[in-house]
Order: structure tokens, then C-alpha cells, then sequence
């Protein structure tokens, strides 16, 4: 046998596959391993530019069978001379600081991403890396992003060379492509640009290998559009090398961040237990104060003061070293916000002329303020550890929504200028940003992207990425409040309307389900069962289109009633892994705001095809039960179905149906069945302790012609709202047990945890020091029975107000999947039952989407995708739409909020008020017509601030009042008259209700 | 964790194979000839497996005599360097070994004619000298070529593949990072046939993908069986010129 020499480098395979070992080192827990992997090289990989004729025949179909697409194009954008026409190269710089000019629809078309970059990307950056990729998926024809696969080219190819780092060879590897396009082109007269904002490329580039290249600036400079274009260039001092000859000498700054420390030194530290990790959260009251809870600390660690904080921002993930502890203090107990903090800084702080007086007049305040804190530390003796930010692995960099702010701004000035920009969110810093255009924003709400932030400056620096609309126009309010809670509002991607049933709004149930033709065409019809000849009907709130459950009832030979739900079957037109459905998983849930719905379907499903309109024929996935005279579930049955709704009802009217003796037709008797036994089952639910509890909903009526915020109302309950919600819950407990038999690792079901009895700490030493009442906490019956207790006969209202308040203790309930939990912790606090899930509303919910889909499979109907059978994706799953479904009630929230404002601004008004909260420096009053709170503070009760006292065992409040100098005392749940107006605060131009004791 | 892409929509895979694409595969038999009656080198991508077949041979021990036929024994050794991190333990009496085992007995029982050498011992050692994913196929495609090389009959060839889903599409012959990434099967086809002597399912297969996967499972697992035959048609011609010219 010969033995052969040492292994060629790359061996040939077969024609056009070749194969080579790529070695590299990787370092983990200090140790390093030596990882071989084989890489394989091919040359079946097309330049997929449309005017190539080579590459056409080159091209392999993939495991769908399908053809790579020719996306670039072959009349591409013309620059001028010696350019012409050309493809743009990026390098993983521009991607990760400029990936919003780059989703611009102005610019940045024909882009080839070669796949180092998109690597690097992806190492850098998951969420940027999406975004690209979502790019490059949905750009076909407009603006033609491809991904070439320059590792796997035999054409490009790199081995790295000996001595030479990582990324110098990924550099190269960068260079080799743009060369490699360069020539494959140069007969179509199409030229390549090699973007890139790191100058030892560019040199590199321009010297060795004579391929054309731009800075992001200088490649923005070039183009017809640039004037537009060259306000949304990311703020970075590396960006800025092209004018650094202007007046940008700014970094000569007295103050100074320390740096973070390097990576080995943090790896070693979080190793030896000497640097802490986790997310920074920003106290709502004080932004220049923020927690960190560690595992192993009862409390969290605080971190106080901008030199600790050290440039962290809410949410971000940090690395943090303990303070000595002679510096741990308790948390501060007086509100601070950005907003009205340093509002004198110069956005061009640091000019000579300009004296710093503002910076040290702020840091007085400022030192004084900590002075007082510590003293007060120090009395409560309630110190917390306390720590510094050395590091920040992880940013929580998003867009933000805000405003210039006014006296920011030079007016006299044309061109470009630095600007303050202060966030909706008070949390947050106010950033720092280059326009030319400061004066034309000024009222503005825009949308800001946060770039940098140096050591050397004071506030974070960013650009400006677009504009929405004038503050208080609806449209930019409205935008703002999507962009804020990161509420996707996008019309619905060309990919995802493909997925729609092409007969459109002409689509129709079957008339027969056992035609061939049909089955041919859904061989799954034949599991469908015919119910159109029962007498369903939908009661929903007026005027509502996305219908998604409709009822029936009717009386059984045996004297049982046989009741049915029925539910849009969403999942017949949303097959999992279409885009349909990837898009509907990310939205994961509708938002409902006062002027808008944002759905999280595209409307022909939610409003038509899915709705369980009248009189058509629909599909609907069936929950069947027979119930006896007292709700006992005697059988249940699941099937998916076809029917007609024979009526759409608003509750008033079902109501009126339903007292109206005349009727005595079929339809109105199975309603009145339906009343009674939804009255049964909500006793059941009520005697086995479930939760009645309230929050001051409010509701904003529009005039219809001008859509102008008219009135504010209090919602209404009728019996009807009752008897849909009651037999809504039994489906979906129903439905949860299916499920949770079927799948008993990945069933998708929804729990709420028993509050933790500190939760009620606060609310229940009121009650007892004040009313002489208290909220039981031993179990949710009881909890009930003592809230039913807690009644004023003087006022009725007073037991809604505990209910309020009970409310906002409680936990919020989450959605899971079963093998996340043992069995007793699936328990329904609030409704208390041991299993529960969301099934009947899939055109707006996810959950109800994935619970479909369980529930076919669980019923035989069609076998369950993988998707929904594996934890980590159901994991994923549940982590979004719990967090969707928190940014949509937030959303929700905060435009009822948004338009009782603007209510009020029409109308100044005296209403009556409760006390919820009493401070030593002020009162917290809720006003139920308005559902609307607000601080009173000490301030504007009383002219001697100082005579003011304070009980905090009593929870009482003793000041001279101001107009009549009488004493005044003020309890806690004091009814009391309040005047409402609404101000608009002129730094953060947020309207806010503003309450003055009568 | 997988913030790979496992198959991009470019469709290329993380070693930048394509779906239907095997590895490298290399192959020669009667490497150890001193030391085995029969034996072979194999290396599928990064799994590199050496084969040694002792037998048909008188048993040492009564017990493993049976009088109708031959018994077939099957060793796996997994080196402790056969990873990027060496183990600590030497894999022996691993219940995941022991059931390899068991899984190779039971792949080869039915395809050698055990019954022409009542009373013998065949006695197969495999080392795992590297391994990168889909080692079950290696093992098997080297048992076979050792098999042929101690010219033991066998009705065929038994050629062996891993073949993973993710998400709806098939990937065969996966490598170590795409076997953690996913489920993955494990078929012993027969020769060119579509009769399966294993079918190893790890973790969970949708019963209606199954169809695809064995699709290009079997497709993939004839390939592997020219590859060999290929081999051993070369060994063979070299052999009998080595013979003719003496
Ligand atoms: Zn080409």
C-alpha cells in the first residue's frame, strides 16, 4: 500500500465541488479548543445579476425545487462618471451602524451582502442580522438586496494567511468579492462600489487591489438624492472622518465616562465573582438611578448617579463591579426626570465662549440632592448594595420616538447644527443629533436612532431617521404610541398577501362537502362536519366586523341542551411556516386603539373570509357540548365545521331579543337557553372562587363625521356580555384539557399565579386603618368574599374602587407551554380553574392560532406541524406574544390616555375624585369619569410646605388649605372634589391631566 | 443557540454543501491484514472509523457457540479523542454505546449468512478514531467493507446515512452541528434495493415528512454503496495484478 503524502489542502470531489478543512481556535471558559470543520467550496454559485448571461447555467435548483432568483438589476442606478452604472458592496461596518438607510426606500439599491458580512453581522448583532435578512428576503423588485455566498465560491474564496488576524482575512475575503464582481460584469458596463467606513479597507482596496470604494458619506455625497439622504447618516465620530476639517473639534470636554473595561478582564471577573451581569433596569421616578437584580442578592443592587450608570440604558445588559460599603445607600425617594433636568445644556457643549455654568449649577443641584438622599438612607438605615456599570455587552438600542427640544435649537443658524432630542420615554437620556433641518422639526414628533456615545460626551449621539407629524395631530400621535410600544404597523409584506386564498373576497365554504371536485382540492373536507342546519347566531359589540365566535343551542330529546361554540377556523387559511403565519406569530396579537386597529392578520381573513359573518356559509372549528338543566358538562365533542349564522347581534340588541315576550321563534328560545345557563355557569365559576375585579375602563367616543374625540364614557355591562364570556371560558377550559391530554409537553395554555401576599401589604393597612376592613389573601374564594365584604354603604362606589385597587396587586397572567410547568402551577388564579388556554379568538390572538392547531391534531384532523411540538419553539412562541400582549394593552392604554386628554382640553371640568395614595409630599387622586389619575403635590395644596404633616401610620395628610388658610386633613379614599385640566408641558409636549383640590 | 444558518435561503448549508449532498467519502479495506482476517479504513466527512473483522473463528468461550450458526459480536470503541474535547470517561459500558451495538448486530444479522459457519465467532471491532456527526452510517459502511474484505458472505451490500428535517427540508448526511440542531434519522439500506435493515429515529419526525426523508435517505445511501463497490473493484483489480505478476 502506498502511503500518501500529507493531505492536499483542497481536494477535488467531482466537478465543481471541492472540499478543504477550515481550523480554528475557540477560546471558552479560558480554555481553548482546536475545532476542524470541513468547508466545502463550489462553483455553482451565481452572481445573480440580471444582465449576466453565465450565470444562467450554472444554477442548481433547491430542495423545493426552485430556481435561484435573478434579482439584481440590469439597468442599475447611474452615478456620475468614471462610476456609471453600478451594484453597491457593503462592508459589516455600514450594516451595523447604518441599517436604516439601508431599509430606505430612497436609496441603496442593487446591494450585494457577501456572506462574511452577513456572519459578522450575526455575531455582532441578531436583531440587526434579521433585519438584513428580511431585506434581502422582501426586496425583489424594489430595491434588490441579494446575499452572495463568497466562503462557499471556489471563485472567492480566502485562505487566511500566516500572521494575518481574522479580521484582516475577512477584509480581504470582502475585497476578493467586490474584485471578483468587478470582472464578471465588466462586459455588461456595470461598475461595483465597495462601501465601507473603515479606512484600512478602503486604502487597501483603492492600492492593491484597484476596486472602486466610498465611505458611507462620500458614497451618499455621490448620490442625485444626497441632500435628502444626509440627515439619516449615523452620528459616529468614525462616520464623520470626511469633514473632521469642519468645526467638529468637540472632544477636547472636561468631562469624561471612564472606559469599559476589556473583555478578558470581564470575562475573568464574572468568573472570579467579582463583576456582576444583568439588565439595568431605570427607576420611573429617577432616571439617573437603576437596579440590578442578581441571583444570590435579596435586593437588587443599585446603581446611582450618571458616573456609575456610566452611559447605560434601560434595558441594556451590563457588567457591574460593587461600591464599597460606606457608599451603598436606599433608594431615592425623589422623582427625577430627564426631561426637566439640565434643560440649559448646549448641544454644542463644548464651545469655548460659551462659560460652563449650566453644567455646574446642575451638578450642585445634583450633589445636593444625593446629600439629602443619603441623609435619608441613613435614617431608614435601608441601605442596598450599591455598584458601577464597568461594561455594557449587550445594548438595548432601539429607534426612539421624540422632539427637538425648542431652546436646543439656533435659530438664527441655517445648516447643519447639533440638537437635543428628548425621548418619550422619561427613562431615557435626550440624545444628540447633527441636522440641517432643525428648524423646519421643531413641533415635531421623529423618530431618532441612537449611533454612539464616546466617553468623551456628555449625552448619547444619534440621527435622525424620519419625520412623523406634527405634535398633537392624530396621525403622529398615533405612530409615535405604535413606535413606542413596538407595535409592528407595516401594511402586510407582498409574501404575506401571497399566501391568501387567490378567489380573494369571491371565496366560498362548499356547497356540498362530499362534492369531489371539493375534496380533490381539500381532501381534509371529508373530516368537516355540516352544521349549517343548526341556528347559530354571533353577539359581539356594535359595529364589530372581525366576528370570531358565534352560539347555539337547542333542547335534546332527553331534556339536555346541546350547546354549541363555534370559532373562525383561522388555521384552514394560516398553514404553519408560510409567511402568513410567520408574520402573524410575530405580530401575535391585534391592537385595539381608539382610532385604529392594527390586525395582526391581513383584513380579507380577519373582516371576511374568517369572520363568522350572517347568512354565509363559513368554516369554524366547533366545540360541542351537551349540558344538563344545571351547566354539567354531560359530553364534549370537537370537530371542525361548516355554518351559516343566521343573525349578528350587539349585545343591546341580543338583549332586547331576548326580553321581547313576542318572540317565541327557535333562534330566540336557544338565546334565552343560552342566558340561562350562562348565568349557572358564571354561579359555579363564582362560588368556586373566581374573581370579580375591576379597572377603570373608560371609553372614548368619536364624532363619526369629524373624528374628533367627543365624550368620555364608562363602560357599560349587559347580561348578554355575560352570557358570550361565560361560554367563551368553558370552550377554552375545555379546549385546554384537550390539549394538555394530547400534548402533554408542548400544549400552549395560559396561567395566572396567586398574588404573593406582600402585594397586599400596603392596600390592606389602609383598609384596616381606615374602614376597618381587610382582604383575605388564604385563597381566591376568599379573596372574593372579602372584596364582595368590603362595601360603604354611604358610597357605592367604594367597593369598585377596592376592586381597582385589588387589581393592580395582583399578577399579570402569561402565557405557556405545558412542559414549562407542573400541573399545579397551570392554575387559573383569577378564574380559578386548574387548566386554561385562549382558543376562541384566533383572528386576533396567536395563541388561539397555535391552540387550533393542537387541537386539530389532538381531534385527528390534521397532523400537528413540528413547530408546535418542540419545546424551544414553543418556548420562543410564548415568549413574544407574552410580551406583544403586554405592548398592546400598553398601547391600548396609552391611547385612551392620548384622547381623554384631548376630551378634557376642550372642557375644564370639577369632578369628583377618590384618594388612592397619600405622600409627605403630596396626594395621589383617581378620577373614575376620566379614568385618569394624578399627584397633587404638597405644592399646590398649601402656600407653608413646611407646616404640612404627614402620618404614615394613619395615612393622613394635615396642611393649611390655600385660598381659605382653613386646615384642611385628608385620608386616604377621601372623596373629594377635584378640578381636571389638561396641560401640555412644554419640554416633553405631553399632554397630562392636571388635578387641583377643590 | 442555533443562531446558525443551518440552511440558508440561498439554500446552502453551514459546510456549504447543498441538501442532497454527501460528504466526503473515502474508503480502502484490508488495511490491517496482520492484525484481522479482514479490515477497513473509512472516512465520511470527519468521522474516521477503522473496522477489524476476526473470523469465523472457534469461540473461546462455550457460551457463544451455537451449533446452527455463527455468533456475530460487535465492539464499539469511541476513542477519548474523538471529539474536539477530549472525554473523561473511555465510553465502554455507556448505555449509548451498548445500544449501538446492539443496533449494529441487529442491522447485520439478517444480511450475513451466519448459517454456513455453525459454531464460529465473528468477531467485529470498531475504533472511532474521529467523529462528526452521522457516526451510526460510518459504522455501518465500515462494517460492511470489513465484512467483504474477510470475505464473510453476505446477501449485499448494507450502505448506511443520517439524514436530518429541519424545518421541511431534508438535509443528508448530517455533520456534528447539524445533528445537534435538529432531529435526524439513521438508515442501513440493502444494497440497491429499498429494503431498510435500520431505521434509527432520534428525537421526533412528523410521520408526514418521513416520506421525503427516507426518499433521499435511500437515494443517498445508494451512493455511498457505489462509492464502496467502486473501491473495492479497484482493490480487487489491483490485487489481481499484484497476483499475475508474480
Ligand atoms: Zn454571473
Amino acid at each position: 500500500m502506498s502511503v500518501s503524502a500529507v493531505a492536499p489542502r483542497r481536494k477535488r470531489l467531482s466537478e465543481g465541488l471541492t472540499v478543504t478543512q477550515k481550523v480554528f481556535v475557540r477560546s471558552r471558559n479560558g480554555g481553548a479548543t482546536k475545532i476542524v470543520r470541513e468547508h466545502y467550496l463550489r462553483s455553482d454559485i451565481p452572481c445573480l445579476s440580471r444582465s449576466c448571461t453565465k450565470c444562467q447555467d450554472i444554477v442548481v435548483p433547491d430542495a423545493q425545487n426552485n430556481l435561484p432568483k435573478f434579482v439584481l438589476s440590469e439597468s442599475p442606478q447611474v452615478l456620475p462618471k468614471p462610476i456609471g452604472k453600478h451594484y453597491v458592496v457593503l462592508d459589516t461596518n455600514i450594516v451595523l451602524q447604518a441599517i436604516d438607510l439601508l431599509e430606505n426606500p430612497d436609496c441603496f439599491f442593487d446591494v450585494i451582502v457577501p456572506q462574511i458580512v452577513l456572519d459578522e453581522v450575526r455575531n455582532r448583532s441578531y436583531p440587526v442580522y434579521t433585519r438584513l435578512r428580511t431585506l434581502c428576503r422582501d426586496s425583489d423588485d424594489k430595491k434588490r438586496f441579494v446575499v452572495f455566498h463568497n466562503e462557499f465560491s471556489e471563485n472567492t474564496f480566502v485562505e487566511r494567511k500566516k500572521d494575518e488576524t481574522i479580521n484582516d482575512r475577512n477584509d480581504r475575503a470582502i475585497r476578493k468579492t467586490c474584485k471578483w464582481y468587478a470582472n464578471h460584469l465588466k462586459e455588461y458596463g456595470i461598475s461595483v462600489i465597495l462601501v465601507t467606513n473603515d479606512r484600512l479597507n478602503r486604502n487597501a482596496a483603492t492600492s492593491d487591489d484597484d476596486i472602486i470604494t466610498k465611505s458611507l458619506f462620500q458614497y451618499v455625497d455621490l448620490l442625485p438624492n444626497s441632500n435628502e439622504i444626509k440627515d439619516l447618516i449615523p452620528n459616529l465620530e468614525a462616520a464623520n472622518e470626511a469633514n473632521t476639517k469642519e468645526e467638529d473639534k468637540e472632544d477636547i470636554s472636561e468631562f469624561n465616562f471612564s472606559e469599559y473595561y476589556p473583555t478578558a478582564r470581564i470575562m475573568g471577573g464574572l468568573k472570579n465573582g467579582v463583576l456582576y451581569q444583568g439588565n439595568i433596569q431605570i427607576s420611573e421616578y429617577n432616571f439617573l438611578e437603576g437596579s440590578v437584580s442578581i441571583p444570590g442578592f435579596s435586593k437588587p443592587v443599585l446603581i446611582v448617579g450618571e458616573k456609575n450608570l456610566n452611559r447605560a440604558f434601560n434595558g441594556d445588559q451590563v457588567v457591574i463591579e460593587l461600591l464599597p460599603q460606606t457608599e451603598w445607600k436606599a433608594p431615592s425617594t425623589i422623582a427625577l426626570d430627564s426631561e426637566h433636568f439640565n434643560v440649559n445644556d448646549n448641544p454644542d457643549a463644548q464651545d469655548e465662549d460659551e462659560p460652563s455654568n449650566a453644567t455646574s449649577i446642575i451638578s450642585d443641584t445634583q450633589r445636593r440632592l444625593l446629600a439629602k438622599d443619603a441623609i435619608q438612607a441613613q435614617k431608614a438605615k435601608k441601605v442596598q448594595p450599591t455598584a458601577r456599570v464597568v461594561a455594557i455587552p449587550r445594548r438595548s438600542w432601539r429607534q426612539y420616538v421624540g422632539q427637538i427640544a425648542p431652546n436646543s435649537v439656533d435659530l438664527q443658524t441655517g445648516g447643519t447644527q447639533n440638537v437635543f432630542v428628548i425621548l418619550m420615554d422619561k427613562c431615557l437620556p435626550k440624545i444628540r443629533i447633527r441636522t440641517r433641518r432643525a428648524k423646519e422639526l421643531l413641533d415635531k414628533r421623529i423618530v431618532i436612532s441612537v449611533d454612539s456615545w464616546p466617553t468623551t460626551h456628555k449625552y448619547p449621539l444619534g440621527h435622525f431617521v424620519r419625520d412623523l407629524g406634527g405634535i398633537e395631530t392624530a396621525q403622529a400621535e398615533t405612530e409615535a404610541l405604535l413606535l413606542e410600544h413596538d407595535v409592528e404597523y407595516r401594511p402586510f409584506s407582498k409574501k404575506v398577501l401571497e399566501c391568501l386564498p387567490a378567489e380573494g373576497h369571491e371565496w366560498k365554504a362548499p356547497e356540498v362537502l362530499t362534492d369531489p371536485v371539493e375534496i380533490a382540492k381539500d381532501p381534509l373536507l371529508v373530516r368537516r362536519k355540516d352544521l349549517r342546519d343548526k341556528l347559530i347566531c354571533s353577539i359581539d359589540p356594535p359595529g364589530c366586523v372581525d366576528i370570531d365566535d358565534a352560539l347555539h343551542a337547542k333542547r335534546l330529546p332527553n331534556g339536555n341542551w346541546e350547546v354549541g361554540v363555534h370559532i373562525a377556523d383561522v388555521t384552514h387559511f394560516v398553514k404553519p411556516g408560510t409567511a402568513l403565519d410567520a408574520e402573524g406569530a410575530s405580530r401575535g396579537t391585534s391592537v385595539y386603539l381608539v382610532d385604529k386597529r392594527i390586525d395582526m392578520l391581513p383584513m380579507l381573513l380577519g373582516t371576511d373570509l374568517c369572520s363568522l359573518k350572517p347568512y354565509v356559509d363559513r368554516f369554524a372549528f366547533s366545540v360541542l357540548w351537551e349540558l344538563d338543566e344545571n351547566a354539567d358538562i354531560v359530553n364534549v365533542d370537537f370537530t371542525k365545521s361548516v355554518i351559516k349564522s343566521r343573525e349578528a347581534f350587539s349585545y343591546e340588541q341580543a338583549q332586547l331579543r331576548i326580553d321581547d315576550a313576542s318572540q317565541t321563534d327557535d333562534l330566540t328560545q336557544g338565546m334565552r337557553a343560552l342566558l340561562q345557563l350562562s348565568i349557572k355557569l358564571k354561579q359555579k365559576r363564582l362560588d368556586a372562587g373566581a374573581l370579580n375585579l375591576a379597572s377603570p375602563e373608560v371609553k372614548v367616543h368619536m364624532d363619526s363625521e369629524t373624528s374628533d374625540p367627543g365624550e368620555v364614557e364608562i363602560k357599560k355591562l349587559l347580561a348578554t356580555n355575560s352570557l358570550v364570556e361565560e361560554f367563551m371560558l368553558l370552550a377554552n377550559i375545555s379546549v385546554a384539557r384537550k390539549i394538555y391530554d394530547a400534548f402533554p409537553q408542548t400544549a400552549m395554555l395560559r396561567r395566572h399565579a396567586a398574588p404573593p401576599s406582600t402585594n397586599f401589604e400596603l392596600l390592606n393597612e389602609m383598609l384596616h386603618q381606615r374602614k376597618n376592613m381587610s382582604i383575605s389573601l388564604e385563597s381566591s374564594k376568599a379573596l372574593a368574599d372579602s372584596l364582595d365584604r368590603c362595601e360603604d354603604p354611604k358610597d357605592p362606589y367604594f367597593n369598585t374602587l377596592v376592586r381597582i385597587m385589588s387589581t393592580r396587586c395582583m399578577m399579570a397572567a402569561q402565557y405557556f407551554y405545558s412542559g414549562a410547568y407542573s400541573y399545579p402551577d397551570f392554575k387559573h388564579y383569577g378564574l380559578a380553574v386548574d387548566i386554561y388556554t385562549h382558543f376562541t379568538s384566533p383572528i386576533r390572538r396567536f395563541c388561539d392560532v397555535v391552540a387550533h392547531r393542537q387541537l386539530a391534531g389532538a381531534i385527528g384532523y390534521e397532523p400537528l406541524d413540528l413547530s408546535h411540538r418542540d419545546k424551544n419553539k414553543m418556548d420562543m412562541i410564548c415568549r413574544n406574544i407574552n410580551r406583544k400582549h403586554r405592548n398592546a394593552q400598553f398601547a391600548g392604554r396609552a391611547s385612551i390616555e392620548y384622547y381623554v386628554g384631548q376630551v378634557m382640553r376642550n372642557n375644564e371640568s370639577t369632578e369628583t375624585g377618590y384618594v388612592i395614595k397619600v405622600f409627605n409630599n403630596g396626594i395621589v387622586v383617581l378620577v373614575p369619569k376620566f379614568g385618569v389619575e394624578g399627584l397633587i403635590r404638597l405644592e399646590n395644596l398649601t402656600n407653608d410646605s413646611n407646616g404640612a404633616h404627614f402620618d404614615e401610620v394613619e395615612f393622613k395628610l394635615t396642611f393649611t388649605q390655600k385660598d381659605s388658610g382653613k386646615e384642611r386633613v385628608i385620608y386616604v379614599f377621601d372623596k373629594v372634589e377635584v378640578q381636571v385640566k389638561s396641560v401640555l408641558d412644554p419640554v416633553t409636549s405631553k399632554r397630562k391631566a392636571e388635578l387641583l383640590l377643590k | 443557540m442555533s443562531r446558525l444558518e443551518i440552511y440558508s435561503p440561498e439554500g446552502l448549508r453551514l459546510d456549504g454543501r447543498r441538501w442532497n449532498e454527501l460528504r466526503r467519502f473515502e474508503c480502502s479495506i484490508n488495511t490491517h491484514s496482520h492484525a484481522s482476517d479482514g479490515s477497513s479504513y473509512l472516512e465520511q466527512g470527519n468521522n474516521k472509523v477503522i473496522t477489524l473483522v476476526k473470523g469465523p473463528k472457534e469461540p473461546t468461550l462455550r457460551s457463544q457457540m451455537d451449533t446452527e450458526k455463527a455468533i456475530l459480536k460487535i465492539s464499539v470503541n469511541i476513542t477519548q479523542f474523538s471529539k474536539f474535547e477530549r472525554s473523561k470517561s473511555s465510553h465502554k459500558n455507556e448505555r449509548r454505546v451498548l445500544e449501538m451495538q446492539t443496533a449494529l448486530i441487529r442491522t447485520f444479522e439478517k444480511n450475513v449468512m451466519l448459517n454456513i459457519y455453525p459454531r464460529t465467532l465473528i468477531d467485529i471491532e470498531v475504533h472511532v478514531l474521529q467523529q462528526d456527526g452521522g457516526i451510526m452510517g460510518s459504522l455501518i459502511n465500515g462494517i460492511t467493507l470489513a465484512l467483504i474484505d474477510a470475505g464473510i458472505a453476505m446477501y449485499d451490500y448494507i450502505s448506511g446515512v443520517s439524514i436530518g428535517l429541519y424545518d421541511t427540508t431534508p438535509l443528508l448526511d448530517v455533520n456534528s452541528l447539524e445533528e445537534n440542531a435538529m432531529s435526524s434519522v439513521t438508515l442501513g439500506v440493502v444494497g440497491k434495493s429499498e429494503k431498510l435493515s435500520l431505521l434509527l429515529v432520534e428525537d421526533k419526525i412528523p410521520l408526514d415528512r418521513l416520506e421525503t426523508v427516507l426518499a433521499i435517505g435511500i437515494a443517498g445511501a445508494h451512493r455511498v454503496r457505489d462509492l464502496m463497490d467502486e473501491e473495492l473493484r479497484k482493490h480487487a483489480e489491483k490485487r489481481v495484478a499484484n497476483a499475475s505478476s508474480k
